[in-house]
């Protein structure tokens, strides 16, 4: 540590996290429990949801001649991580299954009860999956060919595995709808127009890494990851760079600076960075070791005064009515 | 004699003017021999702003009264006049028998049944006496109020037990020895301006206040937080002012608000706004526990009861009337103002549309708030089992459509704001609203999916974190079900109402009775 650093200038670790997302029960059951997964009786532990048990039916009947367990693959549980206390974020509704008692539930978010009776294979939950996982695909920028997360991204092992070859709502491609690239960073690159907010790269960033650099903001269709500290680019923020959001990211929206291209297709020119045309580029300056800080550890909203928020509160309630029609 | 808190002598001669109308305050005040006293709104636009002066068991009502008119009301009255000869009075009810409510008027929507809404317009909102002198502050221990709390049912989307009676859940509570429960008033409901829940506050906020009392014995309570809109200003107001005023409460009354957005009533996004988020996203539910409001982690939080404005009045209602079966309604849409009214449970919506002035012929409603179904009937109840299974929504309000306002237009818009006002965060509700409005603009072009609207719309219904979602799929849901002719003949260039394509030919052809295909360009429908 430089001695000549002036006072006030180390983060505090009781700094003021706000990752902007909701206090979410805790979704495990209380106490051990046995379910029925597409007729297999499973035993799972305390703290479980309907997810591990349709996980330990599909483990049960893995090898077997009737390929018991092979429904419980048709759940791709996309936003699901299941590691390091992340999650269950139950975003993209993508692990539907039928229960008995409360009809279609998000498995990972849904505690698993002794007694249950879990349908993966039921009519309606099969079409939420599929219907789901099209939206998410909907709004999912499919350059895959120019994507560093080629052939390693779980949102494609999604796809293929539930044989997607065209998405009902099509796919995100609409160039003016794209949101520049963020290069800015020496180590991590953003893309968001890849992101699916499964919320894992927040609950990195927050719960495990404790930096508070990341968080979700907005609302509707202008919800986005962005930074505590009301930056708009990563090289401006008070990330690390521990990297731990890009380990976590399913898909290609946050890559190590390096891999970006790591399965572009070999075409001269052709790359993940000019894929969308828009690019945030990095200001060039040498940093030294530390990082901004995020000062008071509020967003531009939090420092606001009162007439400030109630301003921005009646512009929020505006833009609920602001499309015309049709 | 100007407004005072002392119980009202029915002997006075007294003039009642409506809270925020400083102008008719001061043409009323001015001789001794009248108490002025300042009230909330009826809930009836079409006689709000409401003027009534009663002397001698007699009442004269007047409808949107200018000054000149109440100063010489008043001025009769102050002279010994007989209220209804005071002033050329819009409606005149005699007897003595209305000394707590609002007597029923041959005026739209007060000539009907009140008991939520029966202080509104009458009683000083803030004045306990004025409740007391009703009645009110019935001494129910909490036996007794989880027993009347047996059928009561959840009113509106802002109430965790919507539709569901709220009693059985009370009781579980009571039984588990819950430590430490707070009871959340959630009169957030933002609608368009119209909400009971904002009404009661404004107007009979004792009512609410004491249903929240009477629920916090119930379960041990030992908080009451009133959450409301801070847009609206006279309602947050008037209920800080009865909360103070409030005789030996069970426990300590606060009033908190939150953004006047919509999502804001969800009843885990008004959770997330009492603790002082400042993003609202919905929370997950457990099928099994109650929500929790603390100070962000859900390990530190109490639970917490999320009940309306609308089901803790009517709760006070069932205390003292051993029993309630009303419903609140408010009508709005295409009329000249809009109305809240008192169903009995059994009576049909049209019922309610009695209190309004359509501007219109009416062709449609959406009943169930904004996020209500399309139908062309409103022989349904105001029941929530009748309303679901005519699937329509339950959130206590009738919007009407007059001819010409398009059906197709009415859904999209609804779409539309689902897909821009929703948290953002389960993909069936925000992704699936904005496909949705995106299946029904292609309509105009054309492209009329219905089966592709009824799957998207099972899914959000089926598949969405909270209610918003659930409840953005009905509108379109419904129109495609009851409306499928309205939506087609869009595709074919051609809308019923006459309100969607500038310039269109809408005329059929004569031939074959098919309709024009020439339908001009989408212009801004109604």
């Amino acid at each position: 540590m430089s001695s000549d650093r002036r006072d006030g200038e180390v983060p505090a670790l009781t700094e003021d996290i706000r990752p902007g997302t909701a206090t979410d029960p805790d979704p495990g059951s209380d106490a051990a429990a046995t379910v029925t997964v597409d007729g297999t009786e499973v035993s799972v532990s305390e703290g479980s949801t309907l997810l591990d048990a349709v996980e330990a039916a599909e483990a049960a009947g893995r090898g077997t001649p009737e390929g018991v367990g092979g429904t419980a693959a048709e759940v791709p549980a996309l936003c699901h991580y299941g590691r390091e206390g992340i999650g269950p974020r139950s975003t993209c509704r993508t692990c539907v299954v039928e229960t008995e008692r409360e009809g279609l539930v998000a498995a990972c978010s849904h505690p698993a009860t002794d007694g249950a009776t879990v349908r993966t294979d039921a009519e309606q939950a099969a079409e939420a999956r599929s219907v789901n996982l099209d939206l998410v695909l909907s709004n999912h920028n499919l350059r895959c060919t120019t994507c560093g997360k080629n052939g390693r991204c779980e949102l494609q092992d999604a796809a293929i595995d539930a044989d997607v070859e065209e998405p009902r709502y099509g796919v995100l491609d609409d160039r003016s709808a794209y949101e520049p690239i963020d290069d800015s960073s020496s180590f991590i690159q953003i893309d968001r127009n890849k992101c699916i907010l499964c919320n894992r790269c927040v609950e990195a960033c927050n719960d495990v890494q404790v930096e508070g650099v990341l968080r979700v903001e907005g609302s509707g269709a202008d919800t986005r990851i962005g930074f505590q500290s009301g930056v708009e680019t990563m090289e401006e923020s008070t990330c690390v760079s521990c990297g731990h959001c890009a380990t976590v990211c399913p898909t290609g929206s946050l890559v190590e600076k390096g891999i970006e291209d790591a399965t572009t297709i070999q075409i001269p020119g052709f790359t993940q960075k000019n894929s969308v045309g828009k690019v945030h580029e990095g200001s060039g300056e040498t940093k030294g070791p530390m990082t901004p800080k995020k000062g008071d550890g509020a967003t531009e909203r939090q420092r606001a005064s009162e007439a400030e928020r109630e301003t921005a509160n009646a512009r929020d309630a505006a833009a609920e009515e602001r499309r015309d029609w049709p | 004699m100007n407004d005072t808190d002392e119980r009202v002598d029915t002997d006075e001669r007294v003039v009642r003017v409506p809270r925020g109308h400083d102008a008719l305050r001061d043409a009323a005040t001015g001789d001794s021999a009248v108490t002025v006293h300042e009230v909330g709104p009826t809930g009836v636009g079409a006689v709000d702003p409401l003027v009534t002066a009663t002397a001698d068991g007699e009442t004269a009502f007047y409808v949107d009264p200018g000054p000149d008119r109440v100063r010489s009301a008043a001025a009769a009255l102050a002279d010994g006049e007989r209220a209804g000869n005071a002033g050329s009075p819009d409606a005149v009810v005699d007897g003595d028998g209305w000394t707590d409510a609002l007597p029923h008027a041959a005026l739209p929507g007060l000539d009907r049944e009140r008991h939520l809404l029966a202080g509104c317009g009458w009683r000083r909102p803030a004045s306990a006496d004025d409740h007391e002198s009703a009645g009110g502050f019935v001494d129910a221990d909490a036996e007794t109020v989880r027993d009347a709390a047996t059928d009561l049912r959840g009113r509106g989307w802002g109430d965790w037990r919507r539709d569901e009676p709220v009693g059985d859940l009370w009781t579980r509570v009571a039984d588990a020895g819950t430590a430490d429960p707070v009871v959340v008033v959630n009169a957030h409901g933002t609608d368009r301006g119209t909400t009971a829940d904002a009404l009661l506050l404004a107007s009979a906020p004792f009512e609410v206040l004491e249903g929240a009392d009477a629920a916090a014995r119930a379960v041990g309570a030992s908080e009451v937080v009133v959450y409301a809109n801070e847009a609206d200003a006279v309602a947050v107001e008037t209920v800080r002012d009865a909360a103070e005023s409030y005789p030996d409460p069970a426990a300590p009354f606060s009033v908190v608000t939150g953004p006047p957005v919509y999502r804001a009533a969800e009843p885990t996004m008004a959770l997330e706004a009492v603790e002082g988020a400042d993003r609202l996203e919905a929370r997950l539910r457990r099928p099994d526990a109650l929500p929790t409001l603390g100070d962000g982690r859900a390990s530190d939080g109490r639970p917490a009861l999320v009940h309306t404005a609308r089901t803790l009045g009517h709760l006070a209602i069932a205390l003292r009337q051993n029993g309630d079966s009303t419903r609140l309604v408010t009508v709005a849409g295409d009329v000249e103002s809009s109305a809240t009214v008192e169903l009995a449970a059994d009576e049909p919506l049209r019922a309610a549309v009695e209190a309004v002035d359509p501007t219109g012929e009416t062709e449609a409603a959406c009943v169930g708030g904004r996020f209500g179904g399309l139908t062309d009937s409103l022989d349904v109840s105001a029941d929530p089992d009748a309303l679901a299974g005519a699937d329509l929504g339950t959130d206590g309000r009738v919007e009407l459509l007059a001819a010409d306002r398009c059906v197709l237009a009415f859904v999209g818009r609804a779409a539309q704001f689902a897909a821009d006002a929703n948290c953002g965060r389960c993909v069936p509700c925000r992704e699936g609203a904005t496909q949705l409005a995106d299946l029904l603009r292609a309509v105009y072009d054309g492209e009329y999916d219905a089966a592709g609207i009824a799957e998207l719309t099972r899914v959000m219904d089926g598949t969405s974190a909270c209610d918003f979602g659930v409840d953005a799929a009905r509108p379109a849901r419904t129109a495609v079900a009851r409306f499928d002719d309205h939506l087609a003949a869009h595709a074919e260039g051609r809308c019923p109402a006459g309100s969607c394509f500038e310039g269109a030919d809408t005329a059929t052809d004569s031939a074959t009775g098919a309709a024009a295909t020439d339908g001009g360009t989408p212009g801004v429908p109604r």
